[in-house]
């Protein structure tokens, strides 16, 4: 994010499209050095209901994941990054401009809404269509049946929408969104119903618009996609920036987090004594049914508890991670 | 031009595409219907009576029912958001919004005052001529409500139940009490710019007079389409995490 150096994005099918637009008024190309969005301390509360909560990051060319659980508050970014809701606080800033009411950076921004309702009487094709012509480009057709070939909907383009299964709406939304070839993609959710083929054709897909030049962020509640997907990664929880950066840093930071495991053994109590000597451990209790174990260490513990038990000759059973949810890695990154 | 003709054509299919549509113009076609029993039993359906009920009843539903739903379903659904995340003027939308469902009203409420007017025994008297008043003033009349029920639907999700307590109960109830509230109705705007075009002594009430009808009609469609535009600025999408 931040540490990557923004680069000279646009592609030659970039040029062609801007060429014919009407001029803009004011530049919206960001200067030397200066990020493609900025979020500067930015919150947005519903009444009583803090949705976000001071939120700053900024954002360069390249893939960049928002990752959180369902409620964290990715949408309610995504669309104050895309100028569809005004902060309450703070400032949201794309291509050096304010988003909130600038109507003119949509020619550079291209939105897949989280929400499902595409017009269902229109067919890919006219919904694709419908999307090159509100951004006014100079060969709408073409630049439609190109949008519908690069999300590999071309054998269902001319059917109506109403009659798409999920995954095909999404990539129809993903057309639409890129049909103006936009220099900043931001995607809600945007794997949603698609099956594991079409996840990965979809993935190399926005990789590649990575590499021309364009900045992309994706929201995701689940933890592998963004893997495969982000360079870098924003972590929403409870409204709240709990990490971001490096996506195998924030990695190795989730994987070892303190864990507590529940352990099943042939002598619980023998075990117990073998592992506090243990300087991964830092606690057990034998006053449940089972042994429990709590490790700073998610890998080390996993290494050391076979080892300890070989060596005490106590056969193990059963290991449980008792606070393996997303949930609650969210909670501990929120807590760091 | 582009830009317009595209978010007119999606209107006009989203609009024409539901099944309201086909019980609004069922509705239209009702007094087409009594007009047409009316003569085959020999009666006198009463031209002016069935046109004032056009007026009264038809014209505000329809527009109600096009009003709301031209641009204020899209903000409901989130579909609107593909129109809105893109570089158009705010304006541009509402225009061409409100200009599908004007004209659909408007077509709607024309055809049912021409089409009771010829089965009411036009051109053979004079009905013509007062169905043809009723005709030009009830197109007015629908941009005028249509203007004021998409402004309505953009300001909250619950336009369809204003719209109903407004021709309702200001405009079906209170104007009957109240004289005053007649000076901020639609329909007795209509109603006197029907009375102006309408041949002389037709007999038709409207309310209000002809300055104070165009100026309330003027009003209400630029006011309208302006708050739309104004309120559609600051439009915030709704439904997320």
């Amino acid at each position: 994010m931040t540490d990557a150096p923004p680069t000279q994005a646009p592609p030659s099918t970039r040029e062609t499209a801007a060429a014919a637009q009407p001029p803009i008024a004011r530049p919206l190309m960001p200067g030397p050095g200066a990020p493609v969005v900025e979020v500067d301390h930015v919150s947005r509360w519903y009444g009583n209901v803090v949705a976000v909560n001071d939120i700053s990051f900024t954002l360069a060319p390249g893939v960049t994941g928002l990752l959180g659980p369902n409620g964290a508050g990715k949408s309610t970014l995504l669309h104050m990054i895309a100028g569809l809701l005004r902060p309450s606080a703070g400032q949201v800033g794309v291509l050096g401009q304010a988003a909130w009411q600038n109507t003119a950076m949509y020619r550079r921004i291209g939105l897949v809404p989280e929400r499902e309702a595409v017009y269902p009487f229109l067919t890919g094709r006219e919904f694709v269509a419908m999307n090159a012509r509100l951004q006014r480009l100079p060969d709408a057709d073409r630049a439609t049946a190109a949008a519908i070939r690069t999300v590999d909907l071309e054998g269902a383009a001319d059917r109506p929408i109403g009659t798409y299964s999920k995954g095909m709406r999404q990539r129809a939304k993903i057309a639409g969104a890129l049909v103006h070839d936009p220099q900043i993609l931001l995607l809600d959710e945007p794997f949603n119903g698609m099956d594991p083929r079409q996840r990965l054709h979809m993935i190399a897909l926005l990789r590649a618009m990575a590499a021309e030049g364009r900045t992309i962020l994706f929201s995701s509640h689940i933890l592998e996609e963004v893997e495969r997907l982000a360079d870098s990664i924003l972590v929403v929880y409870a409204g709240r920036l709990a990490a971001s950066g490096n996506f195998r840093e924030i990695r190795r930071l989730m994987t070892d987090r303190p864990h507590t495991f529940l352990v099943r053994s042939s002598d619980d109590r023998r075990l117990a004594a073998a592992l506090v000597d243990e300087t991964a451990v830092f606690g057990v209790d034998l006053s449940g049914e089972r042994l429990a174990v709590s490790s700073s260490e998610f890998g080390a513990f996993t290494r050391l508890l076979p080892r300890v038990a070989r060596d005490a000759r106590i056969s193990l059973f059963e290991v449980t991670p008792t606070d393996d949810s997303l949930e609650s890695v969210f909670a501990y990154l929120v807590r760091r | 031009m582009t830009v317009l003709a595209t978010i007119v054509e999606v209107t006009l299919r989203a609009l024409l595409g539901r099944r309201r549509t086909a019980l609004l113009i069922l509705l239209a076609a009702l007094p087409v219907i009594v007009a047409l029993l009316a003569r085959i039993g020999g009666r006198s359906p009463g031209e002016e009576s069935l046109f004032e009920a056009i007026v009264r009843t038809v014209l505000p539903l329809v527009a109600l029912v096009f009003g709301t739903s031209a641009l204020g379903s899209e903000l409901d659904d989130g579909t609107a958001v593909y129109i809105l995340a893109k570089p158009i003027a705010r304006w541009q939308v509402v225009l061409a919004k409100a200009g599908v469902a004007g004209s659909l009203t408007g077509g709607l409420v024309v055809a049912s005052t021409l089409g009771s007017g010829l089965m009411a025994g036009a051109p053979a008297s004079g009905t013509l001529a007062t169905g043809l008043g009723f005709a030009v003033a009830a197109a007015i009349g629908s941009f005028a409500y249509v203007a004021l029920f998409l402004a309505a639907s953009v300001i909250t999700s619950r336009a369809l139940i204003l719209g109903l307590i407004y021709t309702l109960i200001w405009e079906g109830a209170l104007a009957g009490i109240l004289e005053g509230t007649r000076q901020f109705s639609i329909r007795e705007a209509t109603l006197a710019l029907a009375a102006a075009f309408a041949p002389a002594g037709s007999g038709i009430d409207g309310g209000l007079d002809l300055a104070g009808a165009v100026g309330l009609v003027g009003v209400v469609i630029v006011g309208g389409l302006a708050l739309a535009t104004w309120r559609l600025a600051r439009w915030e999408v709704h439904g997320t995490d």
